[in-house]
């Protein structure tokens, strides 16, 4: 009952903010790209006179309402030209703007600002926003621009080091990032072990990293949310643009359907290396693809279709012995419609899974794993009016996963077939999220998810002593799998263990003046899926597992304080954050996760915490643009021993995770020489991931065992890195007919060898005890070659 | 620039990597992969100051009773952790090791000089039979208990020379059947007569119950007259998660983004006098099956 009193309360919030009318009319429309009709997100609509004024969402759609008047209306967006237009508002008022792409004369510089400008008055903060144009300008490996890799440029996002898949946000694992392409969740971000994501960066209209003070529309992941949205499709006329690089090549093209009305946009991508592999006499074959499809149609002016799509696969093979394929598939539904011009909604049915396959040969058997699920999302944002804005909604999900299959390959094979039991779970939340302004100088944004989660009936689920699948043998001092005294198998509509969680969310912020504000944040967010995984990174075979009757949800819970500023071209943030997270699984030594098909038995719940301070300098606009980034932080977990003669994971004491770095700077940044030719370079310092160095070495069996004590109680070398690129635009004033951009770049200029591990083992011949470093990349040359017409 | 160059040409990616597992659902699968998509990647040596912990006891109680002997002479070793790259165990000497068996007969061990090997030649193996390690050194009690695992006897060796990665490797795959209905785990060891250590793998019959299933090695440096000795030892369950975590440990081709985070490995030995100073190493009782091959 308490939760409907939650409720109630945010009805009488909202009643109140309604009844306080004069006469009033409301401004609402859309914002896009006059040339191309694709909607502007974040474009900014301003009234000097009342000095206020209102940003586009996600679709392009704005709101605003204001005391009857004439106003002078300014339509901003960066790298557009303005649009300034006097309203009569003696009625409500629907007005679409198009905006036109500033041009310049012939040896003009462009001296655009940066669209990712600090908002100091809005409560929301840990965000980052990036441009797709930011994004291709930052210098990568080969050469193929990659957004994961641009955001682990920002303060508090890291990685655990080169060649691993996914990112971290302050001090959170890999699987407690919410990934959202068009609103859809995307379970694997990576291609070929981290080196590419799974974005196309041509396709990618806009993107938010939201690090902290994440909104209640959110949740299901405690770590961060990086939500992407691709863009609509020219509605005017056909474009294609795309890259040839030395690892993959991309090719976008897009265009109306309906003049004005209707457009599609269909992008591909792929690598190639592999053709060239015969160079070298190998069969093998290792190579990614990816296709992202789009249609928008605009069915009047109150209703907007989009039917948007996503394939991604990662292929391996090695002729007669192994075959490898994995990747994620999304197909999404979304209907906006506009209850009236202050309330948009949007209604998102989505469908994403993500499949692995292994085929060994020369073992005999097939192997397939993977996660399904069904989501539906319907969020409402209403302007209420020039102070208040409310949004809420519902989201259900309904999940099938897959732990296993495995199949003999031929009949000669060893192997005796197997299917690991199926998982479904249900997860549901309703929210309502308000951004409030107070006074002048202070902003409010509150808001409340109520989230559950109902683990479904599947078959035989195990039943143990005393209710532990994981036992404490006290004589060895280890922990060992429970057996099972018994199953139980349940129909499908049968709710083995549900959960529910309250999620608050707050933000404020203070406006010192005009140019700086503090911020501060609280929020808990809850996670009811895992990712099973024990190694530093995670690998494309991890499986996804559900919360239930052995498995808690993560709870976690955040706060940060900030300090924002602008002046002249530059932005300053500052932001300190602390954060715990209940129930994080750890695994038992010597766990085996993959094909398990009691999973229970090797997991023991522990917890986590982080803390830091981030520091971001941007420089938004000028011929030099960029950030230099400092992290200073530390992220841990715990295990304890359930009681008191249990000795826990690692004696129970604290360790660091793999991707705590204390030091973290990063730099980034542009020169513009003139419109042919722009400068671009990373500078790179990290203290070392910690790892684990032997504490001496015995013999066992004729061979030389490495004797370990802590976990990642020593660290790798730091790691630091300079990276170069150039753009040449031969023909920058053509914008008819093919346009194409030459991309030449160095990766790890003084061609350090930062070591990605260091093992410890005897040497193969000699017997000879040694240590081995792994460095990924040393110096990597590249050169692309980017197109449009 | 100096990037090995085996990344590129690749023969030293060998299926070594899909150890320990007979699924091969192994994360090293991944490294290999890793490695050979990024040929950029270089692996060299280097020098690495590492900490050093108090020395411990480590008891290597390894009895091996092969088919078609007696199995009355057994060996125990007991040596003493060391700084990680030295190039000296030490042997712990003067300590009173006996086994007993179920019938309460107990089997004194000899120590051979300073060896730190201590050895009996009146040992009575009896498959499922239930034996008790005591030994005594330093003040300090230790103990263990452990069952005599029975084991299949290597059916036949296949060899095949057309494997790897780079396709003209030897691969080896040494059969056996695994009785059905029950649970078995085996432990396997190569020893070859070139000079490279051995290889050892530990499999269980999760998914190959009652099955002919083989054991696989692979050692780039193989060629024609090298000459094998294949072993195939029973062992408990106990023994085969200890064995696992001790291999994925000890791989000198561990590591990167999927390794999985080493930690202190125990086994079944009890120091009851003091327990926090536990020792390291196993009491396993195993039936043996050895073959021997020579590469043709």
């Amino acid at each position: 009952m308490k939760y409907n009193k939650a409720f109630l309360f945010f009805i009488f919030l909202f009643n109140l903010s309604t009844l306080t009318s004069q006469e009033k009319f409301t401004l609402s429309g859309t914002v896009s790209e006059k040339n191309s009709n694709e909607t502007l997100i974040g474009a900014t609509i301003l009234v000097p006179e009342l000095k206020t004024g209102t940003t586009t969402n996600e679709y392009g759609f704005y709101s605003i309402t204001l005391p009857k008047g004439i106003y002078k209306i300014v339509i901003t967006y960066i790298g557009f030209d303005d649009i300034i237009e006097t309203i009569h508002l003696e009625r409500n008022i629907s007005k679409n703007f198009g905006l036109l792409e500033t041009s310049e004369s012939l040896d003009e510089v462009i001296i655009k600002e940066n669209v990712e400008k600090l908002n100091i008055r809005k409560p929301q903060m840990s965000l980052n926003a990036l441009s797709a144009a930011s994004i291709k300008q930052i210098p990568v490996v080969l050469g193929e621009a990659d957004v994961i890799k641009a955001i682990t440029l920002l303060p508090g996002v890291t990685n655990a080091g080169e060649g691993s898949s996914g990112f971290n946000v302050r001090g959170g694992a890999a699987d407690q990032n919410l990934i959202l392409l068009d609103e859809a969740t995307i379970y694997n971000s990576s291609h070929l072990f981290g080196l590419f994501s799974v974005f196309n960066p041509d396709a990618i209209k806009d993107l938010k990293l939201y690090k902290g003070g994440i909104p209640a529309r959110y949740g299901g992941r405690v770590s961060s949310v990086l939500d992407i949205y691709q863009k609509e499709g020219n509605k005017k006329e056909f474009h294609t643009n795309g890259g040839i690089g030395i690892v993959a090549s991309r090719l976008l093209v897009e265009g109306p359907l309906k003049k004005d009305k209707a457009s599609f946009l269909f992008g591909g991508r792929s690598s190639y290396a592999h053709l060239f592999l015969p160079l070298f006499d190998l069969d093998n074959i290792a190579y990614f693809y990816d296709l992202n499809t789009k249609i928008s149609y605009k069915l009047n002016a109150k209703n907007n279709v989009y039917i948007s799509g996503y394939f991604g696969r990662d292929v391996f093979s090695i002729p007669d012995s192994f075959e490898n394929t994995y990747g994620n598939t999304v197909v999404n539904f979304r209907w906006n419609h506009l209850f009236s011009d202050k309330l948009f909604s949007n209604v998102s049915l989505i469908y994403s899974d993500y499949y692995y396959g292994l085929k060994l040969d020369f073992v005999g058997f097939d192997w397939n794993s993977g996660i399904q699920n069904f989501n539906v999302k319907y969020d409402f944002k209403h302007y209420l009016n020039n102070t208040f804005k409310l949004q809420y909604g519902l989201n259900s999900i309904y999940y099938r996963f897959n732990p296993g299959k495995i199949e003999p390959s031929s009949p000669t094979s060893g192997i005796n077939p197997i299917k690991l039991i199926d998982k479904y779970a249900f997860e549901n939340a309703v929210y309502i999220d308000t951004e409030h302004k107070i006074t002048e100088k202070i902003a409010l944004s509150y808001g409340l998810r109520f989230s559950t989660f109902s683990r479904l009936g599947q078959d035989e689920l195990n039943i143990y002593e005393n209710n532990q699948a994981v036992v404490f043998n006290e004589d060895f001092q280890i922990y060992e799998s429970a057996e099972a005294i018994s199953a139980e198998t349940f129909k499908r509509s049968d709710i083995i263990k549900s959960f529910s969680n309250l999620e608050p969310r707050f933000s404020l912020a203070y406006q010192l003046n005009d140019q700086a504000s503090v911020k501060a944040s609280y929020n808990r967010l809850s996670q009811y899926l895992h990712l099973l995984s024990n190694t530093s990174s995670p690998t494309p075979l991890d499986v996804w597992t559900p919360s239930g009757k052995y498995i808690k949800p993560q709870l976690l819970d955040q706060f940060a304080l900030g300090y924002f500023k602008n002046f002249n071209a530059y932005s300053l943030e500052v932001e300190s954050f602390y954060k715990t997270i209940e129930n994080r699984i750890d695994y038992i030594d010597g766990a085996d996760l993959i094909a398990n098909d009691a999973i229970e038995r090797v997991i023991l719940n522990g917890k986590a915490r982080a803390y830091g301070l981030e520091v971001l300098v941007r420089k938004n606009k000028g011929r030099f643009k960029g950030w230099l980034a400092y992290t200073l932080s530390k992220s841990q977990q715990q295990t304890e021993g359930r009681t008191v003669t249990e000795l826990g994971i690692n004696n129970g004491n604290w360790y660091n995770t793999p991707y705590d770095k204390t030091h973290d700077i990063s730099f980034t940044g542009s020169y513009e020489f003139n419109r042919k030719w722009k400068f671009n370079a990373n500078f790179l310092f990290q203290t070392g991931q910690p790892t684990s160095y032997p504490t001496g070495q015995y013999e066992f069996n004729g061979i030389t065992i490495p004797r370990f004590s802590d976990r990642n109680e020593n660290r790798l070398p730091s790691y630091n890195r300079l990276d170069f690129s150039i753009h040449y635009t031969p023909k920058p004033t053509k914008k008819r007919g093919l346009q194409g951009q030459w991309v030449f770049g160095i990766y790890n200029v003084y061609n350090r060898r930062n070591a990605t591990s260091i093992t410890f083992g005897e040497n193969r011949i000699t017997g000879v005890n040694e240590a081995t470093r792994l460095a990924i990349f040393g110096i990597v040359p590249s050169v692309s070659y980017n197109f449009k017409f | 620039m100096n990037f090995s160059k085996k990344n590129i040409s690749m023969p030293s990616l060998n299926i070594k990597h899909y150890k320990n597992d007979r699924l091969f659902m192994n994360k090293k699968i991944y490294c290999l992969i890793l490695f050979s998509t990024f040929i950029f990647s270089c692996e060299d040596v280097i020098t690495v100051h590492v900490p050093v912990a108090e020395p411990r006891l480590v008891i290597d109680a390894s009895i091996n009773w092969f088919k078609g002997t007696s199995g009355n002479k057994q060996q125990i070793k007991l040596t003493l952790t060391a700084p990680y790259f030295d190039n000296e165990i030490p042997p712990v000497n003067n300590a009173v090791v006996t086994i007993t068996d179920a019938n309460n007969i107990t089997f004194a061990f000899i120590e051979e000089g300073n060896s730190g090997i201590y050895k009996n030649s009146t040992f009575r193996p009896v498959i499922n039979g239930h034996y008790d390690l005591t030994i005594i050194t330093n003040g300090q009690t230790y103990t263990a208990a452990e069952t005599l695992m029975s084991v299949s006897s290597i059916d036949f060796v296949e060899q095949k020379n057309d494997g790897g990665f780079s396709g003209d490797q030897i691969e080896i795959k040494a059969f056996y059947t695994d009785p059905a209905d029950e649970k078995n785990f085996y432990f396997f060891e190569f020893i070859n007569d070139i000079p490279t250590i051995p290889t050892l793998e530990v499999y269980d019959d999760e998914f190959t119950d009652g099955n002919q299933i083989f054991a696989f090695y692979n050692e780039e440096d193989l060629s024609q007259g090298t000459s094998l000795t294949i072993r195939n030892y029973g062992i408990s369950e106990r023994f085969y998660e200890f064995m696992l975590i001790l291999l994925q440990q000890s791989g000198n081709d561990s590591g990167g983004p999927f390794e999985t985070k080493p930690a202190t490995v125990r086994g079944n030995c009890i120091n009851q006098t003091n327990p926090e100073n536990f020792p390291f190493g196993y009491f396993r009782l195993s039936e043996v099956d050895e073959v021997e091959y020579t590469i043709n």
